[in-house]
């Protein structure tokens, strides 16, 4: 059958930021096929220039409303790798801490809000709210669960405010910790019951593979977001100063968001790299998820990067008890950081819920910021999805185009794309 | 005196903490300063802490306070509040004590505020004597460091041992179900007099004039320049009286749910300082200027409150002069710094004696009313006739006002606009949209319900006014209380001398009551007369074109055997009140009723305040004599 | 008929309306006493029927002030979400460049000449655009505000921002003053109506939900003084959210 397509999916919907797909086949064959972005650039790297240090971390807080935290503690580490600060393992704790209940919030809002509703045969989440979906009940206890994590660690779930270069201005109390840890214990079961639900409507999922080079940070003794070393499926493993050359930031005049290209033409960062890269290093509550899933090291289905994060929820809850356990036998000090002005240049990097972020920032005499460059998964994966789209579109290219259309924005949410913090800006070389 | 060591006290206070049918409340650290916070464990507990950041008021008139709840799905559904957890708060300091003491006087003055008693009831305090002196304290030179009534306990922590003064029998029986104390011994209570005698000569600070005299000193120094060299550092930002123990106006506003049925009415700590407290619905603000409210807090620590309640509204706990910014706050500063200045011109701020008002009951409850009548009178106002669901007459003398409640919108003093007549429970109200309650109460209709709290004020002396002449000029919608005194008279005409209306308005078309106007205008013992500001082009109209003042010549009176009644909006009263005077009218003769936002009705929230003179206990309606030297009556 | 309520998104971090959803159970109230006809960033439904208009995001783009005096055009009621949408929020920090300045920084040269993506002005708010009726500030926005303001246009009144600074609320949560802390805090100055979140979390405020209109800053400055903040420091604090200035460079 040689048919015409003309497709043109405008700010395609339940995903952070604006973004469109546009398909033109004639005759059977591809002419067009385009991942762009659309969401007004809004130049946070221009912003940062001049900055004093302590701002650092307010401003880069507000690329991304969904990653708060996330870009809040690459900018924190970035500032402190500059700045040659050194933080407690009371602060690394309670930012590991915090990191997870991002992770959290993050994955459940794209697993449950964002790409569940195409499990469900449901537009949005809406109509299942409505009738009281089991399974959305669960998945709206598990988010609260998470931001009340981030509320309790950060002051507040979206910007942090309790964050500061060198460590915390408030701690939680241990009756806090206490109580939260209880609620993590409970959330267990909730989890379960929502994967449970999940798992009942998996198959919707189309099973699609293309194999590519996936890319995330990974560490010796644990499965890796707050530190480790950049790890490549094709090229190993990395130190974090040759991040550029990872990274290769690319223009494309369709999109106001940049690309990333590294040993191929594209690579794949977020929870299924992460899995992909560390999965021996998961808890048995996420290995358990991982198991109803029949989700195994290495998988090259896209659409599965929704179940990785599920998994990793799972893992979250699982490895807050676990630092939470540790901070109640260690007690909480206030701590009083030392921070000194000294020039230097930082890299920060970690894992947020969409892959891996780098802030690198060049401080001056003055404390001021004298340079900033964000590296933001999102832009990592845009080749990705462009190359995704290219294999996939062949193989559904006869079905009805409105299963084509749905099918091509359950790959683009699969990569749960955070477009705001895409367009924050891209390299600017400061004179 | 009673006494015990210190792991004994440990054991009391935990004694306390373990039942668990009170609230223990105690001073405790927050960061490098403290505050009285729920007692978890009695280690936490300090009494060597210097001044709280907020006094432990907050206990007692929280900052956020649900007076009603409602349920608007309903016809008419609300309850009030009503506070039964026991608590007990340790570590009030001496001069929080005195300041709760004010407070208790204040709340509990009639019309009692039963929320607050309910809470007071269910309170002990165990005061504790100062180790620490605050850095910008001077209760020293107020007396105030040292108390003698107005605990249950009193604590004085000597280190190895702890004394205890037994205030109360509530305060004695708590000690003695806890058991382990004795008799202090001679030199222990030997060792308290001693820090209590020593404690005035450690303050850094010291008055230099006695408190007794800040009222005459406030009152000759209305216009010091310090008033305005200060204000121009304030930042209105509220600070010096939210963190004083005196302090204790607040706002009222319904919060709903977001399930859009149920809601709850809340008050909320509110400050003098604020450029919005004196605001009235029709967009008036009373203190706009940053000076009069900075004058005023002052005003009303030296001056209002001493004439209502006998007490200097001070306690020297340095709250304020610590926490102002711009460190204008401070009495202490303010107080000498006038002491040493010459005499200006005196100033005299009377407060009207008026009767005081008895509410039983919840104060904040409506009651549940219903509209009987309801007709469009112009674009902006809208007439209701309204009876009490019990069927009651409403029980109010002319120049009264309801506090009229739509849920989840609010209230608005509403003055009534009927007579009382006998045989009639309903009453009638005249409402301009002006703000979220009235412009609602535009939508609703004959069978709605709304809530009524009141009659409340001091409304139109009728038997003052018997065989006299009486002129009546209204302006605007000052036309509604005005015609339940007009309705009054006319149905007793023989008691009055002669009678003339003189009503302005802004154009024909807001001209309010004419059914009744033109009743009127077939009476002959009363002479009518009108104006309008303005006459569109077309409109039919033989009245005046011009000022309401511009009526009073057409008025051949006597001023001696004349009363005037005024009732307008605010800019009216200064331009028809000249004219009178001009004419040889007596302040004694004229009457008239003055618009505030009051938003209690009971004296309590603050809002309505003329200086010293709260509009809703005192007025609205006022002898014009009585009020004319308060700056801020006209 | 219950209200029909659509929420748009411009440029901003979109954490704003992921607060709706963070309203956790009581979105599900919410969605009772509103029909959501379209939220690009949950849902796929969408309808140009609405009666309020919720718009995230500061304006940026001509492309953008087309959408949006559409979305005026159609809306009974506009409610700004946000610091982007009220005042312009961190998006105004860039104003400091001029636009030709900031495309040539950022996209080099690369010819851009007409392509509508790139086409940027200064960012303004919503209200620099079209008429808005009711603000949410903050950044992010407060969640309870945000459920009195929705409550109040559903019933017919009128939300009334608080008049008053920061301080008032941070009072009544007992905080130690941040200035104390040796912070610098725009709370003196800033409307209220966050419940002090900052301070109380010892954060001096950013003003993110602008500034008094009737703010002494004259005094606000003496304390600066006196807390001895550096100049430099004052001006850079000041801009975070309530960027006035253009700098050229």
């Amino acid at each position: 059958m040689k048919r015409n397509l003309n497709i043109h999916i405008n700010h395609i919907t339940r995903v952070e930021g604006h973004g469109s797909i546009v398909l033109n086949v004639k005759a059977g064959r591809i002419e067009k096929l385009q991942w762009n972005i659309l969401e007004a650039p809004r130049f946070f790297e221009a912003i940062l220039r001049g900055k004093h240090f302590n701002q650092l971390q307010s401003i880069t807080s507000r690329i991304c409303g969904i990653c708060s935290i996330g870009h809040s503690l690459a900018s924190l580490k970035a500032t402190e790798a500059a700045l040659g600060v050194e933080i407690s393992e009371q602060t690394v704790l309670l930012r590991r801490l915090a990191l997870h209940g991002e992770n959290m919030q993050s994955h459940i809002l794209h697993v449950g809000y964002l790409a569940a509703p195409d499990l469900f045969g449901a537009d949005s989440i809406i109509p299942l709210l409505k009738n009281e979906h089991k399974a959305v009940i669960n998945i709206v206890r598990i988010h609260r669960l998470a931001n009340s994590m981030s509320d309790l660690i950060c002051g507040r779930t979206t910007h942090p405010l309790r964050f500061c270069v060198g460590g915390f201005t408030l701690l939680p109390t241990l009756k806090e910790l206490q109580s939260l840890r209880e609620e993590l214990l409970n959330g267990i079961d909730t989890l379960r019951n929502a994967a449970e639900s999940i798992q009942a409507e998996v198959h919707h999922l189309p099973d699609f593979s293309r194999e590519t080079e996936y890319i995330a940070l990974t560490a010796e003794n644990l499965y890796a977001l707050y530190e480790g070393s950049v790890a490549s499926t094709d090229t190993g493993i990395h130190p974090l100063s040759e991040y550029l050359s990872l990274t290769n930031e690319y223009l494309l005049p369709h999109s106001t968001a940049k690309f990333t290209r590294h040993n191929r033409e594209s690579y794949m960062v977020g929870a299924l790299a992460r899995f992909n890269i560390n999965a021996t290093q998961l808890g048995s509550l996420a290995k358990e998820i991982a198991a109803r899933f029949d989700l195994t090291s290495p998988n090259y289905n896209p659409f599965m990067n929704t179940i990785a994060q599920l998994v990793e929820i799972a893992d979250s809850m699982e490895d807050s008890i676990a630092i939470i356990d540790e901070l109640l036998a260690r007690g909480l000090e206030e701590e009083q950081p030392e921070v000194k002005i000294r020039p230097g240049r930082g890299i920060g990097a970690l894992e947020v819920p969409r892959g891996i972020l780098f802030h690198d920032y060049t401080i001056d005499e003055q404390g001021n910021c004298s340079q900033a460059s964000c590296i933001i998964p999102t832009n990592q994966n845009n080749a990705n999805i462009q190359k995704d789209m290219e294999a996939l579109v062949p193989t559904i290219m006869n079905r009805p185009q409105k299963e084509i259309e749905l099918t091509l924005e359950m790959l683009v949410r699969a990569y749960d794309p955070c477009i705001s913090c895409s367009t924050h800006y891209l390299n600017v070389e400061f004179t | 005196m009673k006494s015990m060591t210190r792991g004994q006290w440990f054991s009391f206070t935990d004694s306390l903490i373990q039942d668990n049918t009170r609230d223990i409340i105690g001073v405790q650290s927050k960061g490098k300063r403290f505050h009285f916070a729920l007692l978890e464990n009695a280690h936490d507990l300090r009494l060597d802490h210097d001044v709280t950041l907020l006094p432990p008021k907050k206990f007692l008139l929280p900052t956020h306070e649900e007076l009603i709840r409602f349920d608007i799905s309903r016809p008419f559904e609300v309850s009030s509040s009503k506070p039964d957890r026991a608590q007990i708060l340790i570590g009030v300091h001496p001069y929080d004590v005195i300041a709760i003491q004010q407070l208790d006087a204040v709340y509990q003055n009639p019309p009692v505020d039963d929320i607050y008693a309910a809470r007071r009831k269910n309170t002990l305090i165990i005061a504790s004597d100062i180790l620490t002196i605050a850095s910008r304290s001077f209760a020293g030179s107020l007396g105030n460091h040292v108390v003698t009534s107005g605990y249950d306990l009193l604590v004085t922590d000597l280190g190895d041992i702890v004394v205890i003064d037994e205030g109360t029998s509530a305060g004695r029986e708590l000690l003695k179900s806890f058991g382990e104390c004795r008799e202090a011994l001679t030199p222990e209570i030997e060792r308290v007099t001693q820090l209590r005698a020593e404690l005035p000569g450690r303050y850094r600070h010291k008055l230099k004039v006695d408190k007794w005299q800040w009222t005459e000193l406030l009152l000759n120094n209305s216009t010091h320049p310090l008033w305005e060299k200060n204000a121009r550092k304030c930042l209105s930002c509220g600070t010096c009286t939210l963190v004083c123990p005196t302090c204790f106006c607040y706002d009222v506003d319904d919060v709903m749910d977001i399930n859009m049925k149920e809601g709850t009415r809340v008050r909320t700590w509110d400050s003098c300082l604020l450029r919005d407290f004196t605001l009235i619905g029709s967009g008036e603000i009373f203190r706009q200027a940053p000076v009069d409210r900075y004058r005023h807090r002052f005003y009303r620590k030296g001056v209002y409150l001493p004439q209502r309640f006998g007490f200097v509204a001070c306690v020297g706990c340095g709250r304020c002069a610590t926490q102002c910014l711009s460190d204008i706050a401070d009495p202490l500063n303010v107080m000498n710094t006038l002491a040493a200045s010459s005499v200006e011109t005196r100033l005299d701020l009377p407060i009207p004696h008026k009767k005081p008002h008895h509410l039983q009951g919840p104060i904040f409850l409506p009651k549940s009313a219903t509209i009987i009548r309801r007709e469009k009178m112009t674009q902006t106002d809208t007439f209701y006739e309204i009876e009490l669901d019990s069927r009651k007459p409403l029980g109010h003398q002319p120049g009264q006002f309801v506090e009229v409640s739509i849920f989840g919108m609010g209230e608005a003093p509403i003055s009534v606009a009927s007579a009382p007549e006998p045989g009639r429970n309903s009453f009638d109200l005249l409402v301009r949209s002006v703000g979220n309650v009235t412009t609602h109460l535009q939508s609703l209709t004959v069978g709605d319900k709304i809530g009524i709290r009141g009659p409340f004020g001091n409304g139109f002396d009728a038997a003052s006014l018997r065989k006299r002449d009486l002129m009546f000029i209204a302006g605007g919608c000052g036309m509604a209380p005005m015609r339940s005194l007009v309705k009054y008279v006319l149905a007793h005409r023989s008691e009055f001398g002669e009678v003339s209306l003189l009503y302005g308005c802004k154009d024909p078309d807001s001209i309010l009551f004419n059914a009744d106007l033109n009743v009127w205008k077939t009476r002959t013992d009363i002479v009518q007369k009108f104006t309008v500001d303005d006459c569109p082009a077309g409109a039919s109209w033989d009245g005046n074109i011009g000022v309401i003042t511009d009526l009073i010549p057409l008025i051949d009176f006597d001023p001696g055997k004349t009363t005037a009644i005024i009732v307008g909006p605010p800019v009216m009263y200064r331009f028809v009140i000249k004219n009178l005077k001009d004419r040889g009218m007596p302040d004694d003769n004229i009457i008239v009723s003055l618009e505030r936002r009051m938003k209690c009705g009971v004296g309590k929230c603050g809002h309505c305040q003329i200086n010293g003179v709260y509009v809703c206990l005192e007025g609205p309606v006022f002898n014009y004599a009585d009020i004319k030297d308060l700056p801020e009556a006209f | 008929m219950k209200p029909r309520v659509a929420v748009f998104d411009f440029a901003s971090c979109e954490g704003c309306e992921l607060q709706l959803f963070n309203l956790e159970e009581k979105f599900l109230d919410l969605i009772k006493i509103v029909d959501v006809v379209s939220f690009r960033e949950g849902m796929k439904e969408h309808s140009d029927l609405y009666d309020i208009a919720v718009i995230d995001g500061s304006i940026m783009r001509p492309m953008d002030v087309e959408r949006l005096k559409i979305i005026r055009k159609k809306a009974k009621t506009v409610v700004a979400l946000g610091a982007c949408a009220c005042i312009g929020g961190v998006n105004k920090l860039r104003n400091q460049w001029t636009s030709e300045n900031v495309r040539r920084e950022v996209y080099g040269d690369a010819n851009l000449e007409g392509n509508p993506l790139f086409d940027i002005f200064p960012a303004r708010a919503v209200d620099e655009v079209v008429k808005v009726d009711y603000y949410v500030p903050g950044c992010p926005i407060d969640r309870a505000e945000f459920t009195k303001v929705i409550t109040a246009v559903i019933m017919g009144r009128e939300p009334r921002l608080p008049s008053y600074p920061v301080c008032v609320e941070c009072k009544l949560r007992e905080n130690q003053c941040v200035f104390e802390l040796g912070m610098f805090c725009l709370g003196p100055i800033t409307r209220a109506g966050c419940n002090a979140i900052c301070p109380t979390h010892r954060k001096g405020c950013a003003g993110c939900r602008g500034f008094l209109e009737d703010a002494n800053m004259d005094a606000f400055k003496d304390v600066l003084r006196k807390y001895k903040i550096p100049m430099d420091e004052w001006l850079k604090c000041f801009d975070m959210f309530n960027c006035k200035i253009k700098r050229e460079k």
